[in-house]
């Protein structure tokens, strides 16, 4: 009876009842992946940075607090003060409510700038990460751009003139043969055909080299990591130690259970 | 019975049977000696249902049942308040295992036929707390007021609305409102944390106050009542304390390391037990693309969605809900417990958890047609193990019960 149903699963497991909907990263496919480094002060504080000059002109973090921010990533208040917070007025412990009237930049870009402290719980850190990556010239569109993550995007590319400009291209790609191997000619060279839809930067259009952009993006994401959910290292680190107590917990209760089991077997 | 106790224990018992009342349900109470894992479940739920009363109880210390405060004060308890975090983990954590401990030992009453006579009314009290706690589980997704919460409640809510005649004014009663907002909000926060935490207390009281009176069963379904020593208590029995409960501390142990583990690790549980999409506060013109309920309500969902008609996906949502109740009285086998029940039963039981499990996850995806089909199919076996137990449990061939445990 098991092995029937096995079978019949085995028969449904194909592709068309296990993927209804779209890749998560759009016109992308997968995402690329992103592991934050939670513990990296200096890249939490460089991210912090960049989200600060290019982001927060347009996007709230309204559910966290400045001095929150400053304390975890052991940012001395005073040049935080000076150097990071927006506005002379803004007290340590404000919430980064933005810099923009929201029905200003309705007007602006059709929607407001959505508050990002959530937003790499939202989608993840991955899509994030990835979204930010993703831009490439669309002369389409209002602001000449579009993103393949989240294609229609509102959102200027902001970070153009670190990336430099960003297109989308054509290249030869290798055939692949219905059993899964590249395709080859009778002189045993690869059989390609021509693809698009790929992203490709135009060299020494921008500030940073591609590894360099990818790093500033990394660091900003792994800012924005951190503000969703800011006691996430506290929670991992005491994880462990709950698991520890009941593990004990467990290992002296049983012993006595064996115990007492005797009284009764 | 209370000589030993000293001459204040004596003095409260004799105004306040509380020692009577301990030695009763508790010290003495004999519980049969051979009985497995399964067993440990509705001790689990009673931790589960104080851990979520704690917690509740924490979270109201920071929570705001407003339209415009709701979505920010989770966000303040998760940020500003000391351990804030720790405490709505524990509640959101908690909700999830509630609902997986109690299917268990639902699960375990199914295969052991923990139902059977004398124990019918353990059961349909059992159900009416299964109902309540979807009730409660609901009411208390809404609260923190995301995208979830508001699309969940409003397909949930609309579908009081397919009820004839008094359809729509009972949506506009339950909502309090023409649509879901502020209104809503604090009637279901009360509702959340008072009423039916009440109810519900009161029926796991009357759960146990009735198992007790007719004694807990066996995975055998050995009647341990038959053989008495000279003082009344079964043989195959052994009291409660201390013996019983070193096996619930086990029991709590091994729970306590799987419940920090999600807690600490992934409280999110993979976006099913905290949904990715409530991380967004409520925006009524935006409806999300894919709504989907929690993994434990995801079954019914599958089924709801399985009817084309609002209404029929209604009654079948309801009436999956429903024939649980009456479970004690479709089942007309000799033997209670699977063990000695014939292969229909055991045939039976692997095609329903099967399609249970498919149904469940069928509840969390986008519907295409093959899935739709898929979801018809699943109903339809829920429907056909109860409404044919009378026939295969009653034509079926039993093994022989043991006169002993
Ligand atoms: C000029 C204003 C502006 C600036 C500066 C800006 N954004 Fe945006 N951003 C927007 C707008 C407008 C949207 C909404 C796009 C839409 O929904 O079509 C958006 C959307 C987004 C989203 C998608 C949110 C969602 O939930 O869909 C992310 C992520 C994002 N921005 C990140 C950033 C980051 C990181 C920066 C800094 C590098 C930044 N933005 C700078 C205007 C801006
Ligand atoms: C808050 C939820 C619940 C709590 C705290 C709870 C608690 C308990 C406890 C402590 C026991 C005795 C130990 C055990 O057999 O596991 C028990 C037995 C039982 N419960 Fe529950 N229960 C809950 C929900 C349910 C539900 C939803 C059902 C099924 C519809 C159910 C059906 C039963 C049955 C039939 C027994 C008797 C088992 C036997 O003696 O063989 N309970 N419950």
């Amino acid at each position: 009876m098991k092995k029937l149903f096995i079978v019949i699963f085995l028969f449904f497991g194909s592709q068309e009842i296990f993927s209804a909907g779209g890749a998560p990263c759009g016109d992308y496919g997968e995402c690329d992946s992103f592991k934050p480094e939670l513990e990296n002060i200096e890249s939490l504080q460089l991210g912090a940075l960049t989200f600060i000059n290019h982001c927060y002109g347009c996007h709230s973090l309204k559910y966290s607090r400045w001095g929150r921010v400053a304390s975890d990533l052991d940012i001395p208040e005073e040049i935080f003060s000076n150097n990071l917070v927006f506005g002379k007025d803004v007290k340590l412990g404000d919430r980064m409510t933005g810099s923009m009237e929201p029905s200003v930049s309705e007007t602006w870009f059709g929607i407001a700038p959505p508050d990002l402290t959530l937003v790499t719980r939202l989608h993840g850190s991955d899509w994030v990460y990835t979204y930010l990556r993703t831009f490439y010239e669309d002369s389409s569109k209002p602001y000449g751009v579009n993103n393949m993550v989240y294609p229609g995007a509102a959102m200027p590319n902001v970070l153009a003139s670190l990336q430099g400009q960003q297109i989308l291209a054509c290249k030869d790609v290798p055939m692949i043969a219905s059993n899964g191997g590249v395709r080859r000619d009778e002189f045993g060279n690869d059989i390609t055909e021509e693809k698009c839809g790929y992203l490709k930067t135009i060299e020494d259009s921008g500030s940073l080299s591609v590894e360099e952009f990818d790093e500033v993006i990394f660091n900003l994401v792994n800012f924005m990591t951190y503000v969703g959910e800011p006691s996430r290292v506290d929670r991992e680190r005491m994880g462990w130690y709950a698991i520890l107590f009941f593990v004990v917990f467990t290992a002296l209760s049983y012993l006595l259970f064996r115990e007492y089991q005797k009284d009764y077997h | 019975m209370t000589q030993k106790s000293s001459g204040f224990f004596n003095w409260i018992n004799t105004r306040l049977p509380i020692v009577n009342t301990y030695e009763r349900h508790l010290s003495k109470h004999p519980v049969p000696k051979k009985v497995n894992f399964w067993y440990m479940f509705g001790a689990l739920a009673s931790v589960v249902l104080i851990i979520q009363i704690v917690s509740g109880i924490w979270l109201m210390f920071g929570y705001e049942n407003t339209e415009e405060g709701a979505f920010a004060s989770i966000e303040y308890i998760m940020r500003d308040i000391e351990y804030g975090w720790i405490i709505r983990y524990m509640h959101t954590t908690g909700a999830s295992m509630f609902f997986a401990v109690v299917y268990l030992h639902m699960f375990r009453g199914l295969l052991y036929g923990s139902y059977h006579k004398p124990r019918e009314l353990v059961w349909v009290f059992g159900m009416t707390i299964y109902l309540v706690m979807m009730a409660e589980g609901f009411l208390g997704y809404v609260l923190p007021y995301g995208q979830m919460s508001y699309w969940g409640a409003q397909v949930i809510i609309s579908l009081f609305g397919a009820i004839p005649y008094i359809g729509e004014s009972l949506e506009i009663w339950v909502r309090g409102d023409y649509y879901i907002s502020g209104a809503t909000i604090s009637r279901f926060f009360a509702l959340h944390v008072v009423a039916l935490p009440l109810i519900l207390i009161a029926l796991v009281f009357m759960h146990l106050v009735a198992l007790h009176e007719v004694g807990a069963g066996n995975p055998e379904g050995v009647d341990i009542e038959k053989h008495l020593d000279e003082n009344g208590v079964p043989l195959d029995s052994v009291p409660f304390f201390p013996y019983k409960v070193l096996n619930a501390l086990v029991a709590i142990g091994i729970f306590g390391i799987v419940f920090s583990i999600i807690l600490f690790f992934f409280p999110e549980g993979g976006g099913y037990m905290l949904e990715l999409a409530n991380f967004e506060e409520a925006n009524p013109l935006s409806t999300p693309e894919h709504i989907a309920p929690v993994w434990y309500y995801s079954p019914y969902y599958a089924m709801l969605r399985a009817v084309p008609d609002k209404l029929g996906g209604l009654v079948v949502m309801g009436a999956a809900i429903a024939i649980l109740f009456v479970v004690p009285w479709l089942d007309r086998s000799k033997a209670a417990s699977i063990r000695y029940k014939g292969v229909l039963s055991k045939i039976a039981m692997t095609v329903f958890i099967l399609s249970w499990l498919m149904l469940a996850w069928l509840g969390t995806v986008p519907v295409t047609a093959l899935r739709t089909t898929l979801s018809i199919i699943g109903t339809i076996i829920y429907f056909a193990f109860f409404l044919l137990m009378p026939i295969y449990t009653s034509i079926e061939k039993t093994k022989p019960v043991p006169e002993r445990l």
